[in-house]
C-alpha cells in the first residue's frame, strides 16, 4: 500500500516479543479499524500466545493506516501486523480510549509487560509505605479495602485486619485443602458473558482459552495412551508438619512428587511422537482454576531446587498471579510434570488428562478421615482415625508401564507418610 | 532498694565513685563549700576534702580545659556547668579539644561534663535551654540524657567509667519531681533505649523530662496503645531500638522539650524516614519547643514547651490518620 498523505509517516505495529522462549503469537482482535485515529500507548491490538493474552501499545499517535494481519492468524515474533500513519508533530489526543481494557495507562511496551498491571490507584487513594508493602506481601489489591483512618484513608490496620482474616486465620479444615485457597480479590478482567452451549460442534461461542484447553485435552487424549493408577496415602505425618510450618498440605506433596520424580526420571520427560527426553530439571507445572474463566497452568521452573517452605511460596505466588492475569508467557512453559489438586469441594479421586507433551499429572484430591487398620511394631493390628487421601497419577503407557507408576506412587507415599 | 529523688541519684552516684575511684573528681562554680547551686554536691566537699571536690571560678572553659588536662594524665574528672546554657563558654573546650583529643593525638579523654538543663519553673533565656543537640553535631562527643532516678545513678557511673567525653544532660525540673527505686552500689544503665511502656498503635519517642510528659500524655488514649520509647542516650542513639518501635507501631511522634529546629528528635525523624519508611503508616509527627528563646513568664513558658495537651493533641490526630 502507499500513502498520498505527504505529511506522514508510516509506523510498523509488529508482533511483540512476549518471552524468551515464546516465537510467536495470534492476533485475537484489532481495537481500531483502518483509518480511525489512535494515540500513543492506546491499544491497537490484542494478541494471544497459548494462554497468555496481551495486547500491543500504538508506538505513535495517529491514524490506523492499514491491517496486514487478520485476527486469529499466528505469526512469528517481529511480524509486522499493522501500520500507522503518524500525526506528525501533533500533539497525542489527551483524551485517552475509553474502551475499558485499554493500555493507554501502562507506558511500558507490550513486549516488558505482556499482562496488564493491575491499577495501584484506580479511585487516586494514596497508600501509606507500610499499607502497600503488606500489601505487596499478601497479593491483597487495595483497592477492596475499607479504610477507617481519616477521608477514608487506609490505616495498616485496615489491609492487617484482611491479611490476618486470609492469611493467619486457622489453616481450613483438611477436606478443603488445596491451592486455591481464597486469595484476596483482584481486579479482574470483564468476564466474557458466560456462552449459551453451541448447538452445533463449531466451537463457536466458547472463549478463547476455552477453546485453548479442549483442543488441549482432545490432543492428548488422542495421542497419549492414558493409563490412571491410585494409591492411598496416611496425612498425618505431613498434617502435623505443615502446621508446624504454617504452609498447604500441596507443598509437602510437591516436595515429595518433586524427589520421587529425582528418583524416577522416566516420568520427568517428554514424549514428541516418537521422540522421548528425559529432562535434567523438574519443573513443576501447579493447575491453577480461573474459576469460569477456565484453568492455566504455571510452571515452578527447577523446583528440584526450592525446599516445602520455598515451594510453598511459589505456589502461593504463581496462584495469586494467575489470577491477577500477571503471569508471564515463559511462565506456562516448558513443565516436565504436572499436579493438580481440585480437592476443595471433597472429591476424592479424578483421572487427570496429560498435559502434552508430559508423561505424567499427579491428582491430589481431599484429605479425609478414614478409620484405617494401623498395625505396630510387633504386628498387632487396630484400628484409627488418620487423614488419608488417595493419590492418583495418570501416566502414558507409550512412555512407561504401570509397574513403574505404581512403583513410583509407593515411593511417593512413602515419602509422604515419613515426613518429619 | 532505696527510694531517691532524681537529684539524690546524682549525688549518690557521685559519692559511689569517689569513694570507689580515687581518679575521680568533682569541679565547678559553688560545687564545694556551698554544695552546689541544686545541692547536688552537698557534703561532698566534707567527706573528700577540697583537693577531689574543687571550687572553680567563674569560667566553665577553664573547669572543662582544666578536666580535660586532668583527665589526660589519667583522672577522671566530674565537671558541673551550674546551668548548662552557660556550656557556651566552654565550647571550644569541650568541642575542639576534649571531642577531637583522641582523634588528633590518640588520646583517651575520660571527662564528663554535667550539664542541669532544661526549663519549666521560670528561669528565662539563659537558664533553661536544652543545648544537647549542639553536642550530638559535634564528633567524638557522647550525649547521655536520663529520665528516671534509676537511669540518672546507672547513666551517670557509665558516663564517669567512658573512655570519651560524656555530656550528662540532667534535667533540672526534674529533679526533686521524680523519686524512683534506685540499686545500691555502682552499676552501670547502658547506653541504649529503653521502653517506657510497651504498646502498638503509636510510638512517642523522647528524652529527659519530655519522658514523663509522654507516659502522661498517652496513658489514656480513647483505648489506643501507645508505646513510649526513652532514649536515654542521644549519642549513640540506639538505632535498633526506634526502628524496632516504628516497625511494630508504624505511628510516630518525637517530643522534643528542646528547640524545634535540628534537635535531637529531627536526628531521630530523619532516621526513621530512611531507614523505617516501609513501616511507616503516616507522616513522622514532631513536637518540640518552637525557635524562640525561653520565656520568664510562666504562662508564655508553658505555651512554648511541649506539654501534656500538645503531645495528646498530636497522638489522636496521627492514630486518627
Amino acid at each position: 500500500m502507499s500513502s498520498s498523505l505527504t505529511d506522514t509517516t508510516l509506523v510498523d505495529v509488529t508482533m511483540p516479543q512476549m518471552g524468551v522462549s515464546v516465537a510467536e503469537g495470534t492476533i485475537v482482535a484489532w481495537r481500531v479499524a483502518v483509518g480511525e485515529p489512535i494515540a500513543a500507548e492506546q491499544t491497537v491490538v490484542e494478541i494471544s500466545t497459548d494462554k497468555i493474552d496481551s495486547e500491543v501499545p500504538a508506538p505513535v499517535s495517529g491514524v490506523l493506516a492499514e491491517i496486514l494481519v487478520e485476527v486469529d492468524q499466528t505469526v512469528e515474533v517481529g511480524t509486522v501486523l499493522g501500520r500507522i500513519a503518524a500525526d506528525n508533530g501533533a500533539a497525542a489526543p489527551t483524551v485517552p480510549d475509553p474502551a475499558p481494557e485499554s493500555a493507554a495507562t501502562d507506558p511500558k511496551p507490550a513486549a516488558a509487560s505482556p499482562t496488564r498491571p493491575p491499577d495501584s490507584k484506580p479511585d487516586g487513594r494514596h497508600y501509606s509505605p507500610v499499607v502497600q508493602r503488606i500489601a505487596a506481601e499478601h497479593g491483597v489489591d487495595l483497592a477492596s479495602v475499607t479504610g477507617t483512618g481519616r477521608g477514608g484513608r487506609v490505616r495498616k490496620q485496615d489491609v492487617l485486619a484482611l491479611v490476618n482474616g486470609n492469611g493467619n486465620a486457622p489453616e481450613p479444615p483438611m477436606h478443603i485443602e488445596s491451592p486455591y485457597r481464597p486469595d484476596p480479590d483482584v481486579p479482574s478482567r470483564p468476564r466474557t458473558p458466560a456462552p449459551v452451549p453451541p448447538v452445533t460442534s463449531s466451537g463457536e461461542g466458547l472463549s478463547r482459552i476455552r477453546r485453548t484447553i479442549g483442543q488441549r485435552m482432545k490432543q492428548s487424549l488422542d495421542t497419549a495412551a492414558t493409563c490412571t493408577t491410585w494409591i492411598e496415602v496416611d496425612m498425618s505425618r505431613v498434617e502435623t508438619a505443615r502446621a508446624a510450618l504454617g504452609v498447604t498440605a500441596l507443598a509437602f506433596v510437591a516436595r515429595a512428587t518433586v524427589q520421587t520424580l529425582r528418583e524416577f526420571p522416566a516420568l520427568n520427560a517428554w514424549l514428541n511422537g516418537e521422540e522421548y527426553a528425559r529432562v535434567p530439571d523438574v519443573n513443576l507445572g501447579i493447575a491453577v482454576s480461573l474459576g469460569e474463566d477456565g484453568l492455566i497452568v504455571p510452571v515452578i521452573h527447577q523446583a528440584d531446587e526450592l525446599s516445602v517452605e520455598g515451594l510453598a511460596a511459589r505456589i502461593r505466588d504463581i496462584a495469586r498471579r494467575a489470577r491477577a492475569r500477571e503471569l508471564t508467557a515463559d511462565e506456562v512453559l516448558g513443565g516436565t510434570f504436572t499436579i493438580t489438586a481440585p480437592g476443595q469441594y471433597g472429591s476424592i479421586m479424578a483421572t487427570p488428562v496429560i498435559n502434552q507433551p508430559q508423561v505424567g499429572i499427579l491428582d491430589f484430591e481431599a484429605v479425609v478421615k478414614r478409620p484405617v487398620v494401623i498395625t505396630d511394631a510387633d504386628g498387632n493390628d487396630s484400628i484409627g482415625i488418620r487423614p488419608m487421601t488417595i493419590l492418583g497419577m495418570s501416566w502414558d503407557h507409550r512412555a512407561l508401564d504401570g509397574a513403574l507408576a505404581a512403583q513410583f506412587l509407593a515411593a511417593l507415599r512413602q515419602r509422604l507418610e515419613s515426613v518429619t | 532498694m532505696p527510694t531517691m529523688t532524681y537529684l539524690q541519684a546524682i549525688s549518690s552516684a557521685l559519692r559511689d565513685e569517689l569513694r570507689a575511684d580515687e581518679r575521680v573528681l568533682v569541679m565547678g562554680e559553688d560545687i564545694g563549700v556551698f554544695g552546689g547551686a541544686f545541692k547536688v554536691t552537698d557534703g561532698l566537699y566534707e567527706e573528700f576534702g577540697q583537693d577531689r571536690v574543687m571550687d572553680t571560678p567563674l569560667a566553665e572553659s577553664a573547669i572543662i580545659g582544666t578536666a580535660v588536662g586532668a583527665a589526660v594524665v589519667g583522672l577522671r574528672p566530674v565537671c558541673e556547668m551550674q546551668f548548662s546554657d552557660f556550656v557556651s563558654c566552654g565550647f571550644d573546650q569541650l568541642v575542639n579539644v576534649a571531642g577531637k583529643m583522641h582523634y588528633r593525638q590518640g588520646l583517651a579523654v575520660p571527662i564528663v561534663v554535667r550539664l542541669p538543663s532544661g526549663g519549666g519553673f521560670s528561669g528565662g533565656p539563659f537558664h533553661s535551654q536544652n543545648p544537647e543537640a549542639l553536642f550530638m553535631h559535634s564528633p567524638g562527643i557522647k550525649v547521655v540524657a536520663p529520665s528516671t532516678a534509676e537511669d540518672a545513678k546507672g547513666l551517670l557511673h557509665a558516663a564517669i567509667h567512658d573512655p570519651n567525653p560524656v555530656c550528662f544532660m540532667e534535667h533540672k525540673h526534674l529533679y526533686r519531681r521524680v523519686k524512683g527505686e534506685v540499686p545500691e552500689g555502682v552499676y552501670e544503665t547502658p547506653f541504649t533505649a529503653r521502653i517506657a511502656r510497651p504498646g502498638e498503635d503509636l510510638v512517642v519517642i523522647a528524652y529527659g523530662a519530655m519522658v514523663d510528659v509522654a507516659l502522661q500524655a498517652t496513658e489514656d488514649l480513647d483505648g489506643a496503645h501507645v508505646e513510649v520509647l526513652d532514649l536515654r542516650s542521644l549519642v549513640p542513639l540506639d538505632r535498633d531500638a526506634i526502628l524496632s518501635s516504628v516497625k511494630r507501631c508504624s505511628k510516630v511522634v518525637v517530643v522534643d522539650e528542646a528547640n524545634m529546629t535540628c534537635a535531637a528528635g529531627a536526628q531521630v525523624a530523619a532516621l526513621i524516614a530512611e531507614h523505617g519508611f516501609e513501616d511507616l503508616d503516616g507522616p513522622i509527627v514532631r513536637v518540640a519547643t518552637p525557635d524562640v528563646p525561653i520565656p520568664f513568664s510562666p504562662p508564655l513558658e508553658q505555651a512554648v514547651l511541649p506539654g501534656v495537651d500538645r503531645v495528646r493533641e498530636a497522638c489522636r490526630e496521627l492514630l486518627a490518620y
